[in-house]
C-alpha cells in the first residue's frame, strides 16, 4: 500500500499555480526525499497533504483513504516551517498540549518516550523560546512523533542545524523508520544529507513532479566519472574528446564519464603532452543528478 | 530489522474529537497567565467603579443600588449615563479581547498547524474554542461579581446593597442570564477571529467594537425615535445581555430562558458559519 498517493493536485495563489497537476506516490515505510528549488511547491504540497490548504483540484489519499478522513489524520505527524509551539510555554507543556490533542492514554509516558528519541530528556522544563534552533527543530520532530504516527511530514527539518545536529537528526529519522515502521516525507535543500537517508526521491519544479525514483534506481543511474585538472584545460579537453565519448568541463575540472581507469586517462594525456596535476574518481550523486535534471528542463 | 507500522485507522467519535481539543484548550487556558490576568481585570474594574463613587468630589454614576454594577435596574438599550453602561456586560468587552489574544496566539505561534493536521474536521476548532472562551467569560462574571461586592463595601453609604426578596431572585437570574450569554458572545468572537485570522489587530479591535454593543445601542436609538419596541433587540446578543437585569418586565426565569435561546441560536449560527469558512479556505 502507498502511504501517500496524489493525483493531479493543483493549488494556485492569485492565479499562479504553486502546485500544478502534481502526481506523487510515496510507498509505505519509505523515507521520501522531496527535492526542489525555493518556491517550487514543496511546502505547498505538504500543507495540502496536512489539510492546511484547500486544493483547487486533485485527489490526495493517505494509506488508501481520503486525506480528510479523521482516523487517518490522527496518525499524521507534521513539522512544517516551524515547530508550532507556544514560545512562553515549556517544552513539556507544548508536548503535553499535543499529547492531549491526540487524546493519548499516557501523555507523560509518551512525552518521555519522544524526548528520549530526540535526545532531549533533560530539556523538558526549558521554555521553548529559550531553545536553540537545533533544539526547536528536534522539539518539532518530537511533537510530530507523539502518538505513533504512521506518516511523518517534515519540511526542511535539517535547515540551520550544525554538523552534529544534522547527524543526530539523520539518526533519529533512520531510527523511527526502522524501529517504528513510520513513512517519512522529508523536504530539504541539503541533497548530500538527504542522500544518506532517503529510500525514494521526488523532484518537483514549478509545481510539477519532474522525476520520481527509488534510491536503488538512483544507484543504477549513478555514472562513474573521473575528474581531473591540467594546466591547459582547453587543450586537454580537445584531446580527451578524441579518445573518450563523454567529456565535459565543469569549472576548472575536466570530467571523463564512463571510464573508470584513471591510469588510462593519465597515460593518454601524458602521451599528448598534458601533465595531470589532480585526479579523482567520482560517482554522479543525487546532487549531480538533480542539477542535470534541472538544466535539461531549463533547456527544454 | 524493519518493522511495519500498524495501520489501524480508527475514526474518533465526535465526542472524542471535541474532548481532545478541549483538553488542549483548557490546559493552555489554565497554564498561561492570560486567563488569570483577565479574571483580575474583571474583578478590579467594578471594584474601582464602585469604590471611587464615594470619593469626595465625585458626582457618582447614578446607581440607585450597588447591585447596578452587576445588572441595570431596567433593560437600558439606549445609554444615557455611564451608570447605564457600567455593569456585568463589560465582561463581554474584556472577553472579546481575551478571545482575540487566545485565538491569535494559536495562529501566531503556528500551533494551529498541529491542531488542523490532527483534526480533519474544522468544526472541532470552532466548538472547542467557543466552549473554552465561554467558560472564561463565565468565570469573569464570577470575579466581576466578587469585585463588585468588594467595591460596594468600600463605597459605603453612597450606594446601598438593599434589595427585597423579588429583586434578589431577579439579580440571581440576571447573573445566570449574563453567564449564559457568554456562550453566544464566545461564539461571535471565535467567528470574528477565525475570519480575521490573518489580521490580529483588526480582529481584536472588531471584537472590542462588538463587545461594546455600540451597533445595538445605535439601532436602539433609531427604534426609540421610530417608536418601535426595543424588545425586538433581544434577538441579538447585546440586546438579551441587557435584558438580563433587575426588572426586565417579565418573570426573571423567562428572561433567563430568552438569554438561553438567543445565546444557543447565535452559537449554532456562528459555529456553522465559522466551520464553513474554515473548511473552504486555507487555514493560514
Amino acid at each position: 500500500m502507498n502511504a501517500i498517493e496524489i493525483r493531479s493536485l493543483s493549488k494556485s495563489f492569485r492565479g499562479m499555480y504553486a502546485v500544478d497537476h502534481l502526481n506523487m506516490t510515496v510507498p509505505q515505510g519509505a523515507i521520501y526525499g522531496f527535492i526542489g528549488e525555493n518556491g517550487s511547491g514543496k511546502s505547498t504540497t505538504e500543507k495540502l497533504i496536512c489539510g492546511h490548504l484547500v486544493a483547487d483540484e486533485g485527489e490526495i489519499k493517505l494509506f488508501g483513504k481520503s486525506y480528510t478522513d479523521p482516523g487517518v489524520r490522527t496518525r499524521v505527524g507534521a513539522l512544517i516551517e516551524n515547530a508550532g509551539c507556544f514560545p512562553n510555554s515549556s517544552v513539556y507543556q507544548n508536548l503535553k498540549m499535543q499529547a492531549l490533542n491526540l487524546n493519548l492514554k499516557d501523555p507523560d509516558g509518551e512525552i518521555k518516550r519522544v524526548l528520549e528519541i530526540v535526545r532531549m530528556e533533560d530539556s523538558a522544563r526549558i521554555k521553548f523560546k529559550s531553545c536553540s534552533l537545533g533544539m526547536k527543530q528536534r522539539i518539532g520532530i518530537a511533537m510530530a512523533l507523539l502518538g505513533d504516527p504512521a506518516l511523518l511530514i517534515l519540511d526542511e527539518p535539517i535547515n540551520g542545524l550544525d554538523a552534529d545536529g544534522m547527524r543526530i537528526m539523520r539518526e533519529i529519522l533512520v531510527d523511527i523508520t526502522q524501529k517504528y515502521g513510520c513513512t517519512v516525507l522529508i523536504s530539504s535543500h541539503l541533497l548530500a544529507e538527504l542522500e544518506k537517508i532517503a529510500t525514494h526521491y521526488g523532484i518537483i519544479r514549478q509545481g510539477k513532479m519532474i522525476a520520481e525514483l527509488s534510491a536503488k534506481d538512483m544507484e543504477k543511474r549513478a555514472k562513474v566519472f573521473v575528474s581531473l585538472k591540467t594546466k591547459d584545460t582547453n587543450g586537454a579537453l580537445n584531446i580527451l574528446k578524441k579518445e573518450f565519448n563523454n567529456v565535459r568541463l565543469e569549472g576548472e575540472y575536466l570530467r571523463v564519464y564512463d571510464e573508470e581507469s584513471t591510469e588510462k586517462i593519465v597515460e593518454f594525456l601524458l602521451k599528448n603532452g598534458h601533465i595531470v596535476s589532480e585526479i579523482h574518481k567520482n560517482k554522479v550523486g543525487l546532487e549531480e543528478y538533480y542539477i542535470e535534471l534541472m538544466s535539461k528542463k531549463e533547456e527544454n | 530489522m524493519e518493522k511495519t507500522c500498524e495501520l489501524n485507522f480508527e475514526e474518533p467519535s465526535f465526542f472524542k474529537r471535541i474532548k481532545s481539543m478541549l483538553g488542549v484548550d483548557f490546559y493552555r487556558l489554565f497554564h498561561t497567565p492570560l486567563f488569570y490576568i483577565f479574571l483580575a481585570i474583571a474583578a478590579i474594574i467594578p471594584a474601582i467603579i464602585l469604590g471611587t463613587s464615594t470619593m469626595e468630589g465625585s458626582e457618582g454614576i447614578g446607581y440607585t443600588s450597588a447591585w447596578n454594577i452587576i445588572a441595570a435596574s431596567k433593560p437600558l438599550y439606549v445609554i444615557e449615563s455611564i451608570g447605564d453602561y457600567a455593569n456585568m456586560n463589560m465582561v463581554f468587552i474584556f472577553g472579546g479581547i481575551m478571545v482575540s489574544i487566545f485565538i491569535g496566539s494559536d495562529y501566531r505561534s503556528g500551533y494551529v498547524k498541529q491542531l488542523f493536521t490532527t483534526h480533519a474536521k474544522k468544526q472541532d476548532y470552532m466548538i472547542s474554542k467557543t466552549i473554552t472562551c465561554a467558560f472564561s467569560m463565565a468565570c469573569m462574571c464570577i470575579t466581576y461579581l466578587l469585585g463588585g461586592v468588594v467595591g460596594g463595601l468600600f463605597a459605603g453609604d453612597s450606594v446601598s446593597f438593599a434589595l427585597n426578596g423579588g429583586e434578589i431572585f431577579a439579580l440571581v437570574c440576571a447573573i445566570i442570564g449574563k453567564m449564559i450569554m457568554s456562550i453566544g458572545w464566545a461564539a461571535l468572537y471565535t467567528f470574528i477571529n477565525v475570519i480575521l485570522r490573518k489580521f490580529f489587530g483588526i480582529s481584536i479591535a472588531l471584537s472590542f467594537f462588538f463587545g461594546t454593543g455600540i451597533l445595538i445601542i445605535g439601532v436602539a436609538g433609531v427604534f426609540d425615535s421610530l417608536h418601535i419596541p426595543n424588545v425586538l433587540l433581544n434577538a441579538f446578543l447585546y440586546g438579551s445581555s441587557v435584558f438580563a437585569c433587575l426588572d426586565s418586565g417579565v418573570f426573571p426565569l423567562l428572561a433567563v430562558l430568552i438569554c438561553l435561546v438567543v445565546s444557543v441560536a447565535w452559537t449554532v449560527i456562528y459555529i456553522v458559519l465559522g466551520t464553513t469558512i474554515l473548511s473552504k479556505s486555507d487555514v493560514y
